[in-house]
């Protein structure tokens, strides 16, 4: 009986400690925020969606490489003589047109390793983390600023140059050499 | 005549809130009384050990943020001291000391969600909200540095993926000065709460032997009075400059190794964590985090058993390196796994009820049980 009315007595009153805590918060200010309305600043190193500044990219692939799991893609051709693709911010010389740079942010587990090893620093994660959509297709982000017509002229282009290359070497090669090739030069 | 009984099979998830992710329980039950519990798992299963063997080592930090999802700092800690080990690196001190403070202030962050929800599978959802208020407060912090609230990749073989953030040192400091008012706060609104104890004391008692045959770590084992602790017993990284002590159950409100002992010890345990990080953040050496990190990552042909104290247990990466730069294989082994293992002799006899009492208290994460 003592001990029955020790419990009782016990749960009223630790009960009644915790309630004079709930009681003292009901003072303090709120830590929560009305969100859709409210926006909390994110820090500066916010890891979110990644962006491409393509005018900096070299093509080089590194971040490709980089990524544990494949969700970047890079297709570059070479480009061809005469053409004068630029230099990036870092004044590095930029050689291969980006034909295509695809990002699937539905496979981005959002680790940052692709940032690193960026020559140009042109790849960066942003603080935006609001991009939902309806269909997973429309996550797959397109950076290349080339139409696929364009991306199909380089192509053409790099290919008639290959090929031009190729019959002039092999024009070379038709025309007999002045020289027998067997004979060691004498100097 | 005797009436002919029969036990009935009640399955309990894998949608339920307190099995805390994607869990089943096959209960067996007679009448209201346990008589045999199975877990059945899997259902998060994403292949990391298999995945880890294509992964350049440096690519499958990432993936262990993903086991035990609330404490990726330590799991980070522990691949990148194995794959060290096999490397032979020497990490400058700067880079000890943020990783310490960075695993210690995951630890309290995670004990929070297990003391919290614990408390909230059983009724009390008050101290889960100022829990999880503090917890957040944390992850700010831990953002701040790395740009990540959970899922960091901070932790790099021989250093760490960003220095700490200017504000870092102060905003720990704010941190661990409040934190203790919380402890406090949360002792007496749910630790010595007669209720909380009710439910929690002499239920689902683990005595010292069972836990030691069934391989339980962490809090699980500490609960049941055997003072172990990795930290302290096999130390790594520069935890033996710290003072601390390490907490055990004593059974002060029934039996050593019930429900409220490995309750108990958490909330121990967050006050040993907030001394470490005390005595370490003021120490923090100058230096650069990044000057030991190898360009290319191909340690030589051989094995390696690495393990750290996670907030949930002994959590160990065994490693086998056959001079590549893909790991030929990446064994881990998950404090959850096995100390999940030990509920079906935990709940027996006991009711429906209090199996959530005392898986909340075994303290389980999906993400690390099916790797």
């Amino acid at each position: 009986m003592k001990e029955y009315l020790k419990n009782t007595w016990l749960g009223i009153y630790t009960i009644l400690v915790g309630m004079k805590i709930t009681f003292k918060h009901l003072f303090t200010p709120a830590v929560t925020i009305q969100y859709p309305e409210v926006k909390l600043k994110l820090p500066e190193r916010e890891r979110n969606r990644l962006y491409v500044n393509i005018d900096d990219c070299i093509g080089c692939d590194q971040c490709a490489r980089a990524c544990p799991v494949s969700c970047i893609t890079v297709d570059t051709v070479k480009s061809v003589p005469g053409e004068d693709l630029g230099t990036t911010s870092n004044g590095k010389k930029k050689a291969l047109w980006v034909t295509n740079f695809t990002i699937d942010f539905a496979k981005c587990c959002y680790c940052q390793l692709c940032v690193f090893p960026c020559p140009t620093e042109c790849i960066y994660m942003t603080d935006v983390f609001e991009f939902a959509t309806y269909e997973r297709k429309d996550l797959v982000y397109q950076f290349s600023n080339l139409s696929p017509e364009e991306a199909e002229q380089k192509k053409i282009n790099f290919a008639n140059f290959q090929a031009e290359k190729e019959k002039q070497k092999a024009a070379a090669a038709a025309v007999p050499k002045p020289e027998n090739p067997s004979q060691p030069s004498t100097n | 005549m005797a009436l002919k009984t029969e036990t009935m099979v009640l399955n309990m998830g894998p949608q339920h809130p307190s099995t805390h992710g994607v869990l089943r329980l096959e209960l067996e039950i007679e009448g209201e009384l346990i008589v045999n519990v199975k877990p059945h798992l899997g259902y998060l299963h994403r292949c990391f050990e298999k995945h880890a063997e294509a992964m350049q080592y440096n690519q499958v930090i990432p993936y262990t943020d993903r086991m035990d999802y609330l404490a990726s700092m330590g799991n980070n800690f522990g691949y990148v001291l194995a794959v060290e080990k096999l490397l032979g690196i020497q990490v400058p001190e700067r880079v000890e000391y943020i990783r310490v403070i960075m695993a210690e202030l995951q630890r309290i962050a995670s004990h929070c969600v297990a003391l919290g929800t614990n408390g909230a599978d059983i009724g009390a959802l008050t101290p889960f909200l100022y829990l999880f208020r503090d917890r957040e407060y944390i992850l700010s912090i831990i953002e701040e540095t790395c740009g990540a609230r959970m899922l960091y990749n901070y932790m790099w073989v021989g250093g760490l993926s960003h220095d700490i953030h200017p504000n870092f040192v102060r905003r720990t400091k704010e941190f661990t000065s409040y934190f203790k008012n919380t402890i406090v706060e949360l002792d007496n609104l749910l630790t010595y709460n007669k209720i909380f104890i009710e439910r929690t004391a002499n239920i689902g008692v683990l005595p010292a032997e069972t836990a030691i045959n069934y391989g339980a770590t962490g809090p699980m084992l500490r609960g049941s009075g055997i003072k172990f602790d990795l930290r302290k017993d096999d130390t790594y990284s520069i935890y033996n400059r710290f003072d601390f002590d390490i907490p055990v159950g004593q059974g002060l409100q029934g039996t050593v190794g019930d429900s409220w002992d490995r309750y108990y010890v958490r909330v121990r345990e967050m006050e040993q964590s907030l001394r470490i990080i005390e005595q370490a953040i003021d120490q923090i050496p100058e230096g650069d985090v990044h000057s030991a990190i190898p360009k290319r990552i191909k340690p030589p042909k051989g094995t390696v058993y690495s393990r750290v104290e996670n907030p949930r247990g002994e959590l160990g990466y065994f490693i086998i390196s056959d001079g590549n730069t893909n790991p030929f294989r990446v064994k881990v082994r998950a404090p959850s796994f096995v100390n999940l293992e030990i509920l079906g002799e935990l709940c027996k006899g006991h009711l429906i009820a209090d199996v959530i009492a005392i898986l909340g208290s075994i303290d389980i994460v999906l993400g690390e049980v099916d790797r």
